[in-house]
């Protein structure tokens, strides 16, 4: 175990970025704080108080603010990575849950109550633009170029595509019960999204706005979360929910090729920018997971704050 | 050359929202569900919930639902030729009597709890409320680990938050201004069910609807499952324990029933 940090550690320093912190965030939904975990030495370094209920958490592009929903104050609130002070907050709609950051600085977030995608620009705290969408919307991706958004709507079960600038809907993807959080390929053509009661990951093509293949998570237990793909594109990394893993999918077939036990109720997933190790959010358990994904083992198991939710890291 | 630029730019894309709109026009169909009963029935309020949903979906697809109401009195009188389902809030005589007018299009009863309505196995009833007997088995199961209690089962409750009930709840209460009920909820889930299968299937027609909801529904009740009927046409569905107005628990019980076997409350196979 030692050994296998150890390697992880000497691993990570060549990759050392000069502006980054190296810290790993991550929302406690009940605890209402947020742990800041040293992504060098995988040990808690503070805990902050932040605010009731954060859930969704992330960088801006630059990395020089970060970014949290705390969904019980409608606001999100805004955290210098360095000092850890909260520089100011902004109105985000009722309820602010999940979000992404565009690569040009704005702020999409989903309004759970209102079936709508708002844009924030968190320079200003000012409200670009509302999008309507389906029912319950939840997960948020971007595409890398920035082209492309995708809102997940749990109740209406569609993946909207949305044009960036124009916010227009271009594409409904219908997919199975309760989609949930999405991810693009890098070239911006394929995303991925987990369906909580269909029990399912769907692959879709993001372009022609069809689906390609479905991917069963299998056990009535797995709700499944947050998707990440592998660096290499070829495995998708999918919260187990209740079932206490992440699932390794082949990203091609989508066919499960290793269940990793993590902690229980695993939502969040984050991985490092050199794709050596993913970090889960395990609600239950009050921990963070480790993966390393050589091995594709949990490799350390964290303890952080009161429910883990959400986790970006600022490597 | 920049002007021009724009000027092609617009041009192309009010062609591309011509294009668009005239494919819309070609592409859009409308279903039509009735609604069988008095509209002051909160049935009434769920179904017009779902029709909104169904309506919010449609949009997106380019269909349009609409809900027709007809009189309990006008039930067995009126033509549903057009209609791909029949929301049925009425009483038991008249839910039979339409059941055997309608033997091709499927009828939601959302409000009768009667049992031989279930065993009678008609091909063509789907049960949204649960049956009496279904009720009362949550509730001995519930006794069997607190013989002192005095509860009620029932399917939904408007503090029930757990998974998306939270949701729909907050939904409900702000379209209608009143707490969502089992048969508000069963009349919502009736609409629901039947745009979801229109959405993902491209049924248009009754008795496809009718052999889809009965053989291959999986629906999302916002109860945490997926949702399907017994051969008998009685929606499976968990029960919430209720004792002094507040939710006390889920039946099947844990421990007394496997949690996840829905067949233990009720019958589950036709008279013969």
């Amino acid at each position: 175990m030692k050994y296998l940090s150890f390697i992880v550690l000497a691993l990570f320093s060549l990759h050392g970025y000069a502006a980054s912190t190296g810290r790993i965030f991550v929302t406690n939904e009940s605890g209402n704080t947020i742990t800041v975990i040293n992504s060098e030495t995988n040990k808690v370094e503070t805990t902050i108080d932040i605010g009731k209920r954060p859930r969704g958490i992330g960088l801006s592009p630059d990395a020089s603010e970060l970014y949290v929903a705390v969904s019980d104050e409608d606001v999100i609130k805004v955290v210098d990575p360095q000092s850890l002070k909260v520089l100011r907050e902004f109105k985000a709609g009722s309820d602010p849950e999940t979000f992404a950051v565009h690569p040009n600085g704005h702020i999409y977030i989903s309004n759970e109550d209102d079936a709508k995608a708002s844009v924030y620009d968190p320079k200003t705290g000012k409200l670009i633009a509302e999008i309507p969408v389906g029912l319950e919307p939840e997960g948020v991706a971007i595409s890398p170029d920035g082209r492309k958004v995708i809102v997940t709507s749990e109740s209406t079960n569609m993946l909207h595509v949305l044009s960036v600038p124009e916010h227009q809907i271009i594409g409904n993807i219908l997919v199975s019960a309760r989609p949930r959080a999405a991810t693009f390929s890098r070239d911006g053509k394929i995303a991925y999204a987990s369906a909580e009661i269909g029990g399912e990951v769907v692959k879709v093509d993001a372009e022609n706005f069809k689906i390609l293949k479905k991917g069963s998570i299998g056990g009535e237990k797995a709700k499944p979360k947050d998707v990440l793909l592998s660096k290499d594109e070829k495995e998708l990394y999918v919260a187990g929910g209740r079932a206490d893993k992440v699932f390794l999918l082949d990203a091609g077939t989508m066919e499960i090729k290793k269940e990793i036990p993590v902690g229980k109720r695993v939502w969040g997933l984050a991985m490092t920018k050199d794709g050596k190790r993913i970090y889960t959010t395990d609600g239950v358990s009050n921990t963070v997971s480790v993966i390393d994904t050589g091995t594709n083992e949990t490799v350390a198991t964290i303890p952080v704050g009161e429910m883990p939710w959400g986790v970006v890291i600022d490597d | 050359m920049k002007r021009t630029g724009f000027l092609i730019k617009t041009a192309s894309s009010l062609l591309a929202i011509l294009l668009f709109s005239s494919l819309v026009i070609a592409e859009d169909i409308t279903i039509r569900l009735s609604y069988v009963g008095d509209t002051g029935n909160s049935a009434y309020l769920g179904a017009q919930q779902g029709l909104s949903e169904a309506n919010l979906q449609g949009q997106f697809l380019h269909q349009q639902y609409l809900l027709e109401t007809v009189p309990a009195d006008a039930a067995l009188t009126t033509d549903y030729a057009h209609h791909i389902a029949v929301v049925a809030a009425v009483d038991h005589d008249t839910l039979r009597k339409l059941l055997d007018k309608l033997p091709n299009i499927p009828v939601f009863n959302v409000n009768l709890e009667d049992d031989d309505l279930r065993t009678a196995c008609f091909q063509n009833a789907l049960h949204i409320v649960p049956s009496r007997r279904m009720k009362q088995d949550a509730v001995s199961q519930w006794l069997k680990k607190n013989p002192e209690a005095t509860v009620t089962a029932q399917t939904w409750h408007p503090e029930f938050v757990k998974f998306a009930a939270r949701d729909l709840n907050k939904r409900f209460t702000k379209n209608y201004k009143k707490p969502m009920d089992d048969p508000a909820w069963a009349g919502w889930a009736a609409v629901k069910m039947t745009s979801d299968t229109v959405a993902r299937e491209n049924i248009t027609d009754p008795a496809k609807l009718l052999d889809y909801l009965k053989t291959s529904l999986l629906f999302d009740g916002q109860m945490g499952i997926e949702m399907n009927f017994r051969p008998t046409g009685q929606l499976r569905q968990p029960l919430l324990i209720i004792e002094n107005g507040k939710i006390a628990g889920e039946a099947p019980v844990k421990g007394v029933a496997n949690p996840t076997d829905l067949d233990s409350l009720g019958n589950v196979e036709c008279a013969k």
